[in-house]
């Protein structure tokens, strides 16, 4: 009993504060300028205003930054999970000479942090005319999307029973048609969540995008917001409006993911 | 004699290949070189051996970066590793709406980094953020707090940043593995008379060890990397007192726009890493 109380003393303590700036964000987008340089706390807007979203969506190049963003977070989620569904269908189940060395490969490759590669593969591009073009994040989020993505395809393609497959071919089928025709559709539900996670890695980053792009026009969101923050003055209601606009799809789709986010971050680490 | 379909293995495999050679593969060889040579934007690259790495080991601008790094991943993991731990032992307690709450804690982990850094830079603001205000309602300050202004605040404003985006991540991991812990060992442990404490000694931890091995050395690394809460709350300043690498290694590349020296300030720490990917893989790719 005593244990349960304790448990939900610091549950309700992890709640607030992670909520406090969630509630700061979401009601600052609601406050009128006014309100929020007061030096009478505003703790909630009154009255509640939409002018913040109206000026972010009319003034600013927050539009054109969801578009790039929506753009490139699609390319690069369809790409990713082309290459990650046949490279996880391959490692999880062919069996041929080399198979665990490229799967330990892509779990090495997924852990190589992109400050490493940042600066080198900004000199390829540029070698290959792709820098300040959306093309250059295109090819540059994969690299990161396709080993997260296949160390999740593969455990998931691992989860589903092999004698599907077996029979297939036993009655005919040849390997693509086995995981054309019986496999891909029973692992529709962890390719859907294989895309949706390149979709919001790809949608949250920064560093690339910050180093890649120079053109206004080209930005994606985040970029986007770094300038729009250090202007000349800060400029929080807007800030906090777009803050709110850019979370709310990448919520979205993790109620839906959270069950496979769970899977996938944990499969590994419990199972050593 | 290759075993039948290994053909169509390879082919399925090939594009992965191709695209970890080509950009991950090369560009990591091309950093190890870039980072022996003298590069500025423009101009071809110098060869002058290990000169790079030497003249950093010497400048003390690179040994405080360095030191600001360890403060900033150390302090953030080790915290992040208790808090997770309580939220994982919290939430299997809790039954009643476990998942909601696990979804709710896990939202800091999912927001983008950058509007998680933007947020919390007008959280931290000195003169409207929530924290000033909050704390002058309650009668607790005197007059604001520049936190982002002054050294010593400011590094341990971007830790906490850190520690609340990355928490859920350590609480999820280790909420798995509890559940994994065999329940007989608990009932066991009980009929010896062992009490809430020994059980927690005795069967949790050992139980956990694997996960929580697995889950610091995974978030060492994306936090000793770290980005994009520095550079958008401080930009490494003021002066600075929270540049850490991948801050620094950006200034370096393109505010100095020496990207021979930039790249060495990126692989000085590249043996510790590859150390710790390396036994990480070893771990995780254990066959079971």
């Amino acid at each position: 009993m005593g244990a349960r109380v304790l448990a939900w003393v610091s549950l309700s303590v992890l709640l607030v504060a992670v909520g406090v700036p969630f509630y700061w964000m979401v009601t600052t987008s609601l406050k009128t300028s006014t309100q929020i340089q007061s030096l009478t706390p505003y703790y909630y807007p009154r009255p509640v205003t939409f002018g913040n979203y109206v000026e972010l969506l009319r003034g600013t190049g927050f539009p054109r930054w969801i578009r790039n963003s929506t753009a490139v977070a699609l390319g690069a989620s369809l790409v990713t999970v082309l290459v990650s569904c046949l490279a996880g269908y391959s490692l999880a189940r062919i069996r041929y000479p080399g198979r665990r060395l490229l799967a330990t490969t892509v779990l090495v490759v997924y852990l190589v942090p992109p400050t490493l590669l940042f600066i080198p593969l900004y000199t390829i591009l540029n070698g290959l005319g792709l820098a300040n073009t959306l093309w250059a994040l295109l090819v540059a989020y994969p690299t990161f999307t396709v080993p997260f993505c296949t160390w999740l395809l593969i455990g998931f393609f691992r989860s589903i029973p092999p004698d599907l497959e077996d029979a297939a071919m036993v009655d005919g089928a040849s390997r693509v048609q086995a995981f054309h025709r019986v496999v891909l559709p029973l692992a529709a539900p962890g390719v859907l969540a294989a895309g949706l996670f390149a979709f919001t890695l790809a949608w949250n980053e920064f560093l690339y995008a910050l180093v890649f792009i120079h053109d206004g026009d080209l930005k994606t969101i985040p970029v986007g917001l770094n300038d729009l923050m250090f202007g000349d003055i800060f400029l929080w209601g807007q800030l906090m409006a777009a803050s709110v606009l850019t979370t709310v799809p990448v919520v979205v789709l993790y109620t839906y993911l959270q069950r496979y986010m769970v899977e996938g971050l944990t499969a590994g680490a419990v199972k050593g | 004699m290759l075993p039948p379909d290994a053909g169509i293995g390879y082919l399925f495999v090939l594009p992965l290949v191709v695209l970890v050679l080509l950009l991950i593969a090369y560009p990591l060889g091309s950093a190890v070189y870039l980072s022996l040579t003298e590069k500025y934007v423009g101009y071809p690259p110098r060869f002058v051996g290990l000169k790079n790495y030497v003249e950093l080991t010497g400048d003390p601008v690179f040994r405080k970066v360095i030191w600001n790094s360890a403060v900033f991943t150390v302090g953030s993991v080790t915290v992040k590793l208790m808090i997770g731990l309580l939220m994982a032992l919290s939430l299997h307690q809790a039954l009643f709406a476990r998942r909601l709450v696990r979804g709710l804690l896990l939202l800091p982990w999912v927001v983008p980094t950058v509007i998680t850094a933007l947020a919390w830079h007008w959280m931290f603001d000195a003169l409207r953020g929530f924290i000033n205000v909050s704390l002058e309602t309650l009668g607790l300050i005197g007059e604001p707090i520049a936190w982002l202004g002054q050294p010593s605040t400011a590094m341990m404003a971007v830790v906490v940043v850190n520690i609340w985006r990355g928490f859920p991540f350590f609480g999820v991991s280790l909420l798995a593995g509890l559940q994994a812990i065999p329940a007989d060992l608990y009932e066991a442990a009980a009929v010896d008379g062992a009490s809430a404490t020994q059980r927690f000694r005795h069967v949790t931890l050992p139980g956990l060890r694997p996960v929580i091995f697995v889950t610091t050395l995974i978030s060492t690394i994306f936090t000793l990397n770290d980005f994009n809460i520095v550079y958008v709350m401080t930009r490494g300043g003021p002066g600075i007192a929270t540049h850490i690498l991948a801050t620094y290694t950006y200034e370096v590349g393109f505010q100095a726009l020496r990207w021979g020296r930039a790249v060495a300030v990126s692989m000085y720490l590249m043996p510790l890493v590859v150390v710790m990917i390396v036994v990480l893989a070893r771990r995780l790719t254990r066959e079971d």
